[in-house]
């Protein structure tokens, strides 16, 4: 085909996506550069391609050429671009760098999202068969899992059978169990690939004698870091397909920022249906059962100083700032609070499926020194945040710059501070 | 008798949690030629439905996984 065809095509991209957002995103923008100073990836590198206004600059570019009056007939008196290789190559590296922290966001007068727009550049590299390799191939292993389940169950059934024991262990009841697939449960939480983030809920929940099951997917969903919302949805249809077959009222997802905002704010988007369960976050669960009383805390427990990260999936795009700082404040003696925090936090530099890039490792260690900064100037020893993503990164901040710290899940802090129920 | 498998390349996942044990071994596989075998050692459980699922999905082969006490070991065919 020839190249003008193929780009007008990857232009196109940007056509059917045009709504009153993304016109209102590609023209506000006065390139005022106060984005410059909320992304910890510009602070981190000052390379100018990393700013916010200017990744999504690329994508205004394309839109000037080929859906203004002027850009069709004179592209270069409006900085009008053609989706070129050079382009393509330009938005690949920017795009998948982002974390989708949407820290620029929040300091843009205009509130440009811009992971909104990198949304649309990430189709468009999807249109030209330039998607990541690596968040394909994460992908499409959860949709071969979903559709194969049955040759998988065996494996993770068996892989079950020890964590219940220890879960019997830990709680001292011979009886406890981890559910599987019951029908009518009143909630399936859906954990993440491996155990150690069902063993910590098992107990919670032991504790709290919730009626619970355990999902058979895990809730990771590297579909949406890829930026193809219909393998998205195939991925999250795995487990909406289980918990309306179970006919269970909610489901709640496990410690992983991502996962539960594509269940929460995107799913009925793109299935155009309304689920008929309730989406929950493991971490305002854990908080509703503390404070209705069901599991009780173990008051200033823990004696080192402790802080806590907000995860940016959490914090900044679920509201959930002061649910998971009771938890921690109630077990912690000496807790102290990063500066800045909450909304203002930044971002630990492994979000947006970067922890999986391995060509990224480098970049991301190195994007992630204001959270090394926050870190050490707090003097906490331990460090607690409800995300997986930034588990692994804060793992591999802590080891690049020998932090000294211990990482841990909000989960776990929780589980290793219960009062025993009597 | 189990048949021993000559690997190409050895890789340690021990520690790794999803989705690195996967990722390491879709990183490790390009190091060997097509009809190698990569052998990789994990400790997260998640990775026996994981890297077998990820197998399927890129057109390679798992030839066995033994599993000993909480540690995997694959054996991973490079088919293409």
């Amino acid at each position: 085909m020839a190249e003008k065809t193929i780009n007008r095509e990857l232009a196109n991209v940007i056509n059917v996506r045009l709504n009153r957002q993304l016109l209102y995103y590609i023209d506000i923008c006065t390139r005022c550069g106060l984005c410059k100073d909320a992304c910890h990836q510009y602070v981190a590198t000052g390379d100018v391609t990393y700013l916010p206004a200017y990744r999504a600059e690329l994508i205004r570019r394309v839109y000037k050429k080929y859906f203004t009056r002027t850009g069709r007939f004179m592209p270069s008196l409006i900085e009008g671009r053609e989706p070129d290789d050079r382009l393509l190559d330009e938005l690949y590296r920017t795009t998948y760098a982002c974390t989708g922290c949407r820290r620029c966001m929040y300091y843009c007068p205009f509130s440009i999202d811009t992971t909104w727009l990198l949304g649309v550049a990430k189709a468009m590299l999807l249109e030209a068969g330039r998607g990541s390799p690596i968040l394909t191939e994460l992908a499409g292993a959860a949709v071969m899992k979903g559709e194969n389940i049955d040759l998988f169950k065996d494996v993770i059934l068996e892989s079950l059978k020890d964590t219940e024991k220890e879960v019997q262990q830990i709680t001292g009841d011979a009886s406890a169990q981890i559910p599987v697939e019951k029908t009518g449960a009143q909630a399936m939480y859906v954990a993440l690939a491996g155990t150690h983030t069902i063993l910590p809920v098992a107990v919670i929940f032991h504790h709290a004698r919730l009626d619970w099951t355990l999902s058979l997917f895990e809730a990771a969903n590297y579909g949406y870091f890829l930026g193809d919302n219909k393998l998205a949805k195939t991925i999250a249809d795995r487990i909406v397909d289980e918990a309306k077959r179970l006919q269970v009222t909610q489901i709640i997802l496990s410690e992983c920022g991502h996962a539960y905002r594509v269940m929460k704010f995107l799913y009925e988007a793109w299935a155009k249906e309304k689920l008929p369960f309730e989406v929950k976050g493991i971490v305002e669960v854990m908080h509703e059962l503390v404070e209705s009383g069901k599991i009780k805390l173990k008051k200033d427990s823990i004696a080192e100083a402790v802080t806590y990260h907000d995860p940016c999936q959490v914090g900044r795009n679920a509201g959930f700032y002061e649910e998971p700082r009771s938890l921690v404040k109630a077990v912690s003696r000496d807790y102290r609070e990063m500066t800045p925090n909450r909304e203002k936090n930044w971002c630990c530099g492994g979000g947006g499926g970067v922890v999986a890039e391995p060509a990224m490792d480098e970049f991301r260690l190195k994007t992630g020194m204001k959270k090394v900064e926050q870190i050490r100037a707090t003097g906490a020893r331990i460090v607690v945040s409800p995300c997986e993503n930034c588990r692994l990164q804060l793992d591999g901040l802590n080891e690049k710059y020998n932090l000294n710290i211990k990482i841990s899940s909000l989960m776990d802090l929780v589980a290793d501070n219960l009062v025993a129920q009597k | 008798m189990t048949e021993e498998i000559k690997p190409d390349l050895e890789i340690d996942l021990k520690g790794l949690l999803c989705p690195l044990p996967m990722v390491r071994v879709s990183q490790n596989i390009s190091k060997i030629p097509v009809g190698g075998v990569l052998k990789a050692v994990a400790t997260d459980p998640g990775s026996l439905a994981d890297i077998p699922s990820w197998a399927r999905t890129t057109g390679n082969e798992v030839l066995r996984v033994d599993k000993g006490d909480k540690l995997y070991t694959f054996y991973v065919k490079r088919v293409k």
